[in-house]
């Protein structure tokens, strides 16, 4: 009786005790090493590069072309020719294909196939099973080389992005984001320049074709290939189908240009009837061309702990966890390769709470350049950037795509091999100097969209007022026409 | 193409196929505890993490008048910690929570009086701030002394920062009419963490900060429905659809509700429906699946079993009348025709989806006749949406070039008319049974979609349809979608939004 008592004890286990912190839990090391980039990296004879990452769990593939072009090398009397030879070359055929047929061939082989023109890069995609990668390829590759930009299709598109302009000024987000960009960069630079209906009606099929010869051109290609693909198979596809892509044109100017526009610091407005202001506030930083530069990693901590984190970041946690002001809030510390990045800060509040948001948030940006962060936050943002950055590459894809975005903005790939580093060797000091030399209180400008009426007084518990920040002063923006963007009265 | 083509292509297929069999399928583990909570488990050993979540079986439909909204309002309140997280001194933390809840009721009381004056005309909005009285000015500034306090003793968002130190990303939730799903992903090393977390909140939870959180759910209804262009319109269209079911108010609830809910009806919410009976949770990634069954056993083993949280017994009426809602707003004249059709893994739902199939993409059949070939829209589409109640077939189009919304009904009307009428080409059902095939393969791909895939799915009814919904599909005929669309798109049951361009220069 007792030694069969006493078996069943150890046999059931005593239900082990579960620690009472979470801090007392102990973990396996997880140990991480860069993938090496050469064995994806890849040249073709003609000199394009490719990224090619096998993984053959799934059926799937994934080909994507990029290019050094977009719309900064559009006529700025034609804004928005880029994007429309982006978008025409998939929907307006092929010269064997009319736009229907090609249409019902990608559709019925169940390929996704896509091309756009964006600021400075264009791109064309192409996502199918593998077994009909071969016909998927043939028709991927006769779109970007002979495509028949179909003159009823041109229409068709110019009158939906008609449509789509007409929309302009129904969500306060697109007005946002419109009257920011003008802000910050004025209203011709390429990034932030809109199109209007005169740029529209002034594009024609020509036009189209002209910007297709000329800049969607292998020599400002690189190519990206992930799933299920035999590497060497792949590349010598690749270049069967490259070989006689080539010829006119000469790589484009690179990098695209800078703005010359300064911002002028302030407060401005937007007129909407909506019960909401949505806001976003913020200043350029620099072009980012030194990626060898360690501020980097003390900058992407500091974003962190400002607003960039969610709940652990201090923007999010006093305007939404402690204030209720917003369901959304945050900052961004974008630095870009091709020009320069922005600090900003957006959240979204009802009208008569966005002055007490607003001062919330111009206190955390004022704090975190004048105290030091403490120890836990600066832990706790390290560990999180260290401890998700195997995430980059953790996919075939994510591999491919992270290695060819280095090539793409001319970054060496071992700045990845450093990158923990880096990020470990930041100091309290570091995070403080370069929130320092970075965030400019005196340069920021502040634009809300909403209620002015409800917006100016400030909250009903006299906490804060428009009144008393940026001195006190706000500049009306118009709304603009939505199809010529001139002010409307 | 050859037709012939592709049926070679998809036999290649079925031979390296990763299930072996012809459409693609996920190997799942399943487990359940004693008390009732399921487990799901799929191993990635390629994998650098695990993706790990919980669904309660609970949403916006299990609410009723007077507490909408608080399926979703109550997945705020999980993440504000426990007994152990949040609070330095969890025993005056406690009694600072009772202590305010105390106020609340005798601040509810008064909103009760403002409800009152309103009904007489005293007042036009019983919770505007100019109409509060003295009293619930006083109750406020002890309310929020109360919260100073309990803050001091606060360790804010522990929940998250312990998560985010850890490396974990994407620590979120969502709430539908049907479920509520939380979520994240943990380096492949800390998977234990994830138990000693979500046992923790789901074993005692603290609603701390209760009252500041409805604000911030009330910002969030004023982002998503008050200030985009439809958002409004389109809460006033679902509830004109349902005329009986729950489905009928928005999930984040209705703005007087939202203001009035209190700590009771939370708890006694939490009781009903976070019992782990009314639990599935669910792990996809690299981890040792012996370990797993051990952790949750361990973990979520001592949770209690309750009884069976209620069904859901409203039926949805049948429809008896066409409906119709004509909008003006800030936005594209667009339209939306619905129709009445049937819930999640209902026989019918597959044709469904195939008929939805027929209808979308450029090369289906309403981007050809509406867009291309009578010019009268920028888009158009098709969807079957299954819940886990019931269901509803919608047809969508945005004019363009001064196509009225009328228009663009009749034009959708015709297509239906066409699919129920007229023989539906063969290679065209090939072409959709095509996507479906290659679309089973892409919904398996990504670990944290699959994760949000067996939740879902699992929550509204059985996690197997992700395994099964493709091999059904591909044995819809033509006659079962013109069957399906005859007995569901009924133009005389249809419900459908007008909205129209609002006069510039008009007052709201």
């Amino acid at each position: 009786m007792t030694a069969a008592w006493v078996i069943p004890l150890f046999l059931s286990a005593v239900p082990q005790s579960i620690p009472a912190r979470p801090e007392a839990l102990r973990f396996d090391e997880l140990r991480f090493e860069v993938p090496d980039p050469s064995r994806y990296r890849h040249e073709l004879p003609n000199g394009i590069v490719a990224y090619v990452a096998p993984d053959s769990t799934f059926p799937l593939v994934s080909l994507r072309i990029q290019m050094r072009q977009g719309s900064y090398l559009e006529p700025e009397n034609k804004v928005g020719l880029a994007g429309l030879t982006g978008s025409l070359l998939r929907t307006g055929g092929t010269e064997r294909l009319d736009p229907a047929a090609f249409d019902e061939e990608v559709e019925f082989l169940a390929a996704g196939i896509s091309a756009f023109s964006g600021d400075s890069r264009a791109a064309a995609n192409l996502d199918c099973i593998s077994p009909v990668l071969d016909q998927a390829m043939d028709l991927f590759f006769e779109m970007l080389q002979k495509p028949r930009f179909d003159e009823a299709r041109l229409t068709i598109e110019k009158e939906s992005l008609l449509e789509a302009m007409r929309q302009r000024n129904d969500d306060p987000s697109d007005i946002l984001s419109r009257e920011w960009d003008w802000l910050l960069e004025g209203e011709t630079f390429y990034r932030s320049r809109r199109m209007t209906k005169d740029h529209l009606d002034a594009i024609a099929r020509k036009d189209l074709v002209r910007f297709h010869q000329k800049y969607w051109r292998p020599e400002n290609a690189i190519v990206t290939v992930s799933g299920d693909v035999d590497p060497a198979k792949i590349l010598a596809k690749l270049e069967s189908y490259l070989a006689d892509w080539s010829g006119a044109g000469a790589p484009t100017d690179w990098p695209p240009p800078q703005p010359a526009h300064e911002p002028r610091p302030g407060a401005y407005h937007v007129e909407k009837d909506i019960p909401q202001g949505t806001v976003v506030l913020g200043h350029p930083v620099p072009r980012w061309a030194d990626w060898g530069n360690p501020e980097r990693a003390a900058l992407q901590i500091m974003d962190h702990i400002l607003g960039g984190s969610g709940f652990t970041s201090r923007i999010t946690k006093r305007i939404r966890s402690d204030e209720g002001l917003a369901y959304d809030a945050g900052s961004s510390l974008g630095f870009d390769a091709l020009g320069p990045g922005s600090f900003t800060v957006s959240f979204q509040s009802k009208n008569d709470t966005v002055a007490l948001a607003t001062e919330i948030a111009l206190e955390e940006i004022e704090r975190i350049r004048t105290e030091p962060a403490s120890d836990e936050e600066i832990a706790i943002a390290k560990a999180s950037l260290i401890e998700t950055f195997p995430r980059r590459f953790e996919s075939a894809s994510q591999i491919a795509g992270t290695y060819a975005g280095d090539a793409f903005i001319g970054r060496s790939h071992d700045y990845w091999k450093s990158w923990r580093d880096q990020v470990r060797a930041v100091t309290a000091d570091d995070v403080l100097r370069v929130a320092r030399k970075y965030l400019k209180p005196d340069a920021i400008v502040f634009l809300v969209v909403g209620k002015w009426e409800e917006i100016a007084p400030g909250d009903a518990g006299g906490r804060a007022s428009m009144k008393d920040l940026f001195g006190g002063e706000v500049t009306h923006l118009p709304l603009r026409d939505p199809l010529t963007l001139k002010a409307l009265p | 193409m050859e037709r012939s083509a592709f049926v070679l292509a998809l036999s290649l297929l079925a031979v390296d196929s990763v299930a072996g069999s012809e459409v693609a399928k996920v190997p799942v583990e399943t487990f359940e505890l004693s008390n009732g909570m399921k487990f799901l488990a799929v191993v990635r050993p390629e994998l650098a993490t695990v993706s790990a979540g919980f669904v309660a079986r609970v949403g916006s439909a299990n609410e009723r008048p007077g507490i909408t909204g608080m399926s979703h309002f109550f997945e705020h309140m999980m993440f504000k910690g426990t007994r152990t997280l949040g609070t330095r001194d969890i025993e005056r933390d406690l009694q600072i929570v009772e202590e305010q809840e105390r106020l609340q009721e005798a601040m509810r009381a008064i909103y009760r009086e403002q409800r009152e004056r309103y009904r007489l005309g005293e007042i036009d909005d019983p919770f505007a701030d100019e109409a509060r009285p003295p009293e619930l000015l006083e109750l406020q500034k002890r309310f929020d002394a109360l919260t100073e306090e309990e803050r001091e003793l606060m360790v804010k968002d522990e929940y998250d920062r312990i998560y985010t130190a850890a490396g974990a990303s994407g620590i979120n939730a969502f709430t539908s009419e049907d479920v509520t799903v939380y979520f994240l992903t943990v380096p492949a090393n800390k998977l234990e963490l994830w138990f000693w977390m979500e046992s923790d909140r789901l074993l005692s939870p603290v609603f701390r900060e209760f009252y500041s959180e409805r604000d911030v759910v009330h910002e969030e209804r004023r982002l998503r429905t008050e200030s985009t262009p439809t958002g409004e319109f389109d809460e006033v269209f679902d509830a004109m659809f349902w005329q009986s079911h729950p489905y009928s108010w928005p999930v984040v609830g209705w703005p007087s509700d939202l203001r009035s809910y209190s700590l009771a009806q939370a708890k006694e919410y939490f009781d009903t429906y976070y019992a782990p009976n009314n639990l599935t949770a669910a792990l996809v990634g690299n981890f040792d699946l012996d370990e797993a069954r051990a952790l949750a056993e361990r973990y979520f083993g001592h949770l209690q079993r309750r009884e069976p949280a209620p069904d859901v017994v409203t039926l949805e009426m049948d429809p008896r009348a066409e409906k119709r809602m004509v909008a003006e707003c800030d936005c594209q004249p667009q339209v939306e025709i619905r129709y009445h059709s049937v819930p999640f893994r209902h026989r019918d739902s597959y044709a469904l989806e195939v008929l939805a199939g027929l209808l979308n993409g450029r090369s289906g059949r309403l981007y050809k006749s509406l867009v291309l070939e009578r010019g009268l829209a920028a888009d158009a589409a098709a969807s079957q949406d299954s819940r886990k109640y019931a269901g509803a077939f919608s047809l969508y189009a945005e004019a363009k070039k001064g196509a009225s919304p009328e228009d663009l009904e009749r034009a959708l009307l015709e297509e239906v008319r066409r699919i129920v009428e007229e023989p539906i080409p063969g290679r065209e059902l090939q072409k959709v049974k095509n996507q479906i095939t290659a679309s089973a393969y892409q919904k398996l791909s990504g670990g944290f979609f699959l994760l949000i895939q067996l939740l879902q799915y699992d929550g509204l009814g059985d996690w197997k349809y992700l395994n099964d919904w493709a091999e059904t599909t591909l044995a819809v005929t033509d006659s079962d979608v013109k069957r399906a669309a005859e007995r569901y798109l009924d133009p005389e049951e249809r419900t459908v939004g007008l909205y129209h361009r609002e006069p510039e220069g008009a007052e709201p």
